[in-house]
């Protein structure tokens, strides 16, 4: 299968950029949008429960592959020089990364 | 329909897991001369032959576990906090996130280990698939953890 030349980037920055961002989207609660499931309703950006509880999952991983989305885009048309600068690891080292922040930030679960 | 799709969700999760040790068996223990023992079978498996499988699997997995998650939120999630299960109810938190982050590496992964394997990137070929096998572990140790704690009282 022939893949562009520029996919190896897209791949690896969407891989890092995602990773980030949906960790930011989680600490800063950038949700793109609310679910509210006692309703099963949907509501644009962040709204406060209504009946029961509100869910922002789905709404933070809607903010990080669009903001995913449009920095790979952003970095697969880097100029050939440059992008044989980007380092496949980042697309491991920085998921991991953030594995470990999320740990961190749900300590509070484990340790009481 | 929230029962038949867990069980769905959880026959797809064997799936997931048996393919993904699978994998990761055999590109961080690989066999170094054919054996007929079944662990030697089992190292000596093509790698590269799982990876679509993966993938699709994984994003099955989490799509159907994504649809019956409100079920999880109204009536799971509140009896755990009531019960003061904390470590359930966080490491099903990690679960959520885990699984959202390994998203994102699938394009990377898929890349890497597509047919021909890409370049020379065996290191980071292996360390995705153990990223990977790690989150696909928690996440069905959890989920079988949780429904042994509530589970199909939905």
């Amino acid at each position: 299968m022939n893949v562009a030349r520029s996919f190896p980037v897209f791949a690896i920055t969407f891989a890092a950029a995602y990773a980030i961002l949906y960790v930011a989207s989680v600490e800063y609660n950038w949700a793109l949008f609310t679910y509210h499931p006692a309703l099963e309703e949907f509501g644009w950006f962040v709204e406060k429960p209504k009946e029961g509880p509100a869910m922002y999952w789905y709404g933070w991983l809607a903010t990080s592959v669009l903001g995913a989305l449009a920095i790979a885009g952003v970095a697969s048309r880097l100029p050939a020089g440059w992008a044989q600068r980007v380092w496949p690891g980042l697309s491991w080292v920085v998921p991991v990364a953030v594995m470990l922040v999320f740990g961190y930030l749900l300590r509070g679960y484990f340790f009481r | 329909m929230i029962v038949v799709l867990l069980i769905l969700h959880a026959l797809l999760a064997v799936a997931l897991l048996g393919a993904i040790t699978h994998q990761t068996i055999s590109v961080w223990l690989p066999a170094r001369k054919a054996t007929g023992s079944f662990v030697g079978r089992m190292r000596a498996v093509a790698p590269t032959s799982y990876a679509n499988a993966i993938i699709v699997l994984y994003v099955a997995t989490a799509t159907i576990g994504a649809i019956i998650y409100p079920s999880y939120r109204l009536s799971i999630r509140i009896v755990l906090q009531q019960l003061e299960l904390f470590t359930a109810n966080g490491a099903f938190e990690l679960k959520e996130h885990f699984v959202a982050v390994g998203l994102g590496m699938l394009p990377a992964y898929w890349y890497f280990w597509r047919q021909p394997p890409a370049g020379d990137y065996a290191r980071t070929r292996a360390v995705l698939t153990a990223v990977l096998a790690f989150v696909v572990w928690w996440s069905f140790l959890v989920g079988h953890v949780l429904n042994n704690i509530r589970g199909f009282e939905i």
